[in-house]
């Protein structure tokens, strides 16, 4: 469904400072694959999600999405097949804009946008609708701004946004990072549940190895702008959190180097 | 006092179009736009020669408006197309202008009293003959049609895109939205309401001038900081009504300024120290909101407009919040 094939991605080329943020990177995401992605600070893990949204352009190999290669195509171009979710809270949502105007935006990903009203008496019903998948009473307020929710909301309604019209692909980059463990639990919840329900294709970056063994099918991490481990379902069900480090240090031949993991 | 209001309603509501543009550029799209400087003029400079070919003035109005909406195509493409920072491309467009209106009216300052107005015209149709009430209720019902056809706009599924690359781009961008086109629309429109400003401000005074633009700017900025503060709210349609009534109350307070016998020539000076005062006082409530209006200034509270409420409107329904996470330890096994 997603291939990737040789992708390379410098920053600050042909100066002192240049970084190879991704190295001959290949992958294969078949549908409906969930994988969990995880390594070290670095390691080129949101730069890979980027390029894959097209936030950022490549320098080598070429990406295709249910075949067709949009390594050239800028991000707007791509975005009514993906769906994709930040750290950062206040990324993912507008926040002068009401909770019903969020998701009339979300609701026309990647089409045409003409001069018919934006939040219909029709639409509204199917937010609401929406909405209550996620159980946190957003459906009674849709016309409350976003930016007073907590930051626990906006990420929940971050989901309900990157889902409601179904996309091909979503990308989670560490979207309960910078959440409270009380907030984060619950928006994990959440995008299990949707992710299950509407069987959506599947990469989430996270830094908490728990949280990679216990969710998706697949797991992979990455070191120095590389894939160095790619774990199939199988293996992944009887994998331990011992384990993964233990494998990641034989694999890249370094301590794991995010204290953040170890930590959780 | 008859003059002060006359004065305050008349001039209010030609600026508050220009008002207007700017709540769209400035607030709305995030777009610090200086085109409008050069703008104003040159809606007044189009129509001013196109009146003196023998045009008919209300044709002549649409013509100074169209001129904005071009100038604000200028600007628009020079940063999107071309990548030019946005404060230099609208400097850029503006510096232009001086000459295009030099050109356009083959000096520096064209009279227009010996031709018919827009408003005579106009008023004409309804057998109205021009005094200074019928010209404000003219004005007050074109106020009235625009302030309708911006609210009905902005609520359209393009109108929120363009809302949206104000308050944040890169989300609408990964919504499929080219942000550049939102951007360049955004200048067009606010550039054509600058325009149709300068062009009622000149069949009003009976003259163009290429050094009516100066200043304008930091009064449309007051304007929309008065409006904002004392009627707007985080309604939208409270924020356009809002800003129509802060520009009649700016030229207000202007008018009665001028009848308490304050030299004129201050007045610059004056609006932009009270803009600045406004801007900076710290740990003024009204700070928050107004750090949204110009794209740049940084006040002590970085997140505009929601720091106060966010504790208002924290808490989701406790229960809930519960519920959800007791199955979730179930499931997991914590
Ligand atoms: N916009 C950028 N400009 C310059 N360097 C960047 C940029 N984004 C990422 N990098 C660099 O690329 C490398 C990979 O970064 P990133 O993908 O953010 O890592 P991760 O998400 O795995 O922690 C890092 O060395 C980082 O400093
Ligand atoms: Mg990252």
């Amino acid at each position: 469904m997603i291939k990737l094939t040789g992708i390379d991605k410098y920053f600050f080329a042909g100066t002192p400072n240049e970084v190879k943020a991704l190295d001959n990177v290949n992958l294969r995401v078949a549908q409906g694959d969930f994988i969990t992605l995880i390594g070290s600070n670095g390691a080129g893990k949101s730069t890979l999600l980027k390029a894959i949204a097209g936030v950022i352009s490549v320098d080598a190999g070429s990406i295709e999405i249910d075949g067709r290669n949009v390594t050239n195509l800028p991000e707007h171009t791509r975005a009514r097949d993906i769906g994709r979710i930040d750290q950062d809270p206040l990324a993912s949502t507008a926040a002068e804009l009401s909770i019903e105007e969020n998701l009339a935006m979300a609701y026309l990903r990647g089409q045409k946008r003409g001069l018919a009203r934006a939040v219909t008496g029709q639409r509204a019903e199917i937010f609401r609708e929406a909405l209550k998948n996620i159980g946190l009473g957003l459906e009674s307020r849709l016309k409350v701004p976003v930016g007073t929710l907590s930051g626990g909301q906006r990420q929940a309604l971050a989901l309900v946004m990157a889902t409601l019209s179904r996309p091909k692909l979503l990308l989670l980059d560490e979207h309960t990072a910078a959440l409270d463990p009380k907030a984060a639990r619950l928006v994990m919840e959440i995008t299990e549940r949707l992710v299950n329900r509407y069987q959506l294709t599947t990469l989430m970056i996270t830094h908490n190895m728990e949280q990679a063994i216990r969710f998706g099918n697949r797991l992979i991490m990455m070191h120095r702008g590389r894939i160095i481990l790619d774990i199939g379902a199988e293996e992944k069900n009887k994998l331990t959190v011992p384990d993964l480090v233990t494998r990641f240090t034989s694999s890249s031949g370094s301590v794991f180097d995010d204290d953040r993991v170890l930590l959780a | 006092m008859e003059s002060v209001i006359i004065n305050a309603l008349q001039q209010g509501l030609i600026f508050a179009f220009m008002a207007l543009g700017v709540l769209l550029t400035f607030r709305l799209l995030g777009f610090p736009d200086l085109t409008v400087e050069g703008t104003f003029p040159l809606g007044a400079a189009v129509t001013a020669r196109v009146i003196v070919e023998g045009v008919n003035p209300l044709l002549a109005v649409l013509l100074g408006a169209v001129a904005g909406g071009m100038a604000g195509a200028a600007t628009g493409l020079m940063h999107t197309r071309l990548k030019v920072n946005n404060i230099l491309a609208g400097i850029l467009t503006a510096s232009a202008i001086y000459t295009v209106m030099l050109r356009t009216m083959g000096r520096p300052n064209t009279p227009l009293l010996a031709h018919e107005n827009v408003y005579g015209q106009v008023l004409g149709w309804f057998n109205l003959t021009e005094t200074n009430s019928t010209v404000i209720i003219a004005l007050l019902v074109l106020t009235v049609i625009v302030r309708l056809l911006l609210g009905w706009f902005l609520n359209t599924d393009i109108g929120l895109a363009l809302r949206a690359t104000g308050s944040n781009e890169q989300m609408i961008r990964s919504l499929g939205v080219n942000t550049d086109n939102t951007k360049l629309m955004g200048l067009i429109i606010a550039n054509f309401l600058v325009g149709l400003s300068g062009a009622l401000a000149c069949q009003l005074q009976g003259f163009a001038d290429v050094g009516m633009g100066i200043g304008v700017l930091v009064a449309a900025i007051a304007s929309v900081i008065v409006g904002e503060t004392i009627f707007g709210g985080n309604r939208l349609g409270r924020l356009l009504t809002g800003v129509i009534l802060g520009s009649i109350v700016y030229r207000g307070l202007l008018a009665i300024g001028l009848r308490m016998g304050l030299p004129a020539e201050d007045f610059k000076l004056m609006t932009a120290v009270l803009v600045l005062l406004v801007l900076c006082l710290p740990n003024f409530s009204l700070n928050k909101r107004l750090a949204g209006v110009v794209p740049g200034v940084q006040t002590k509270n970085k997140k505009p407009r929601q720091t106060r409420s966010l504790q208002a409107d924290y808490s989701p329904s406790p229960a809930k919040e519960l519920t959800v996470h007791v199955q979730n330890d179930g499931r997991v096994g914590e």
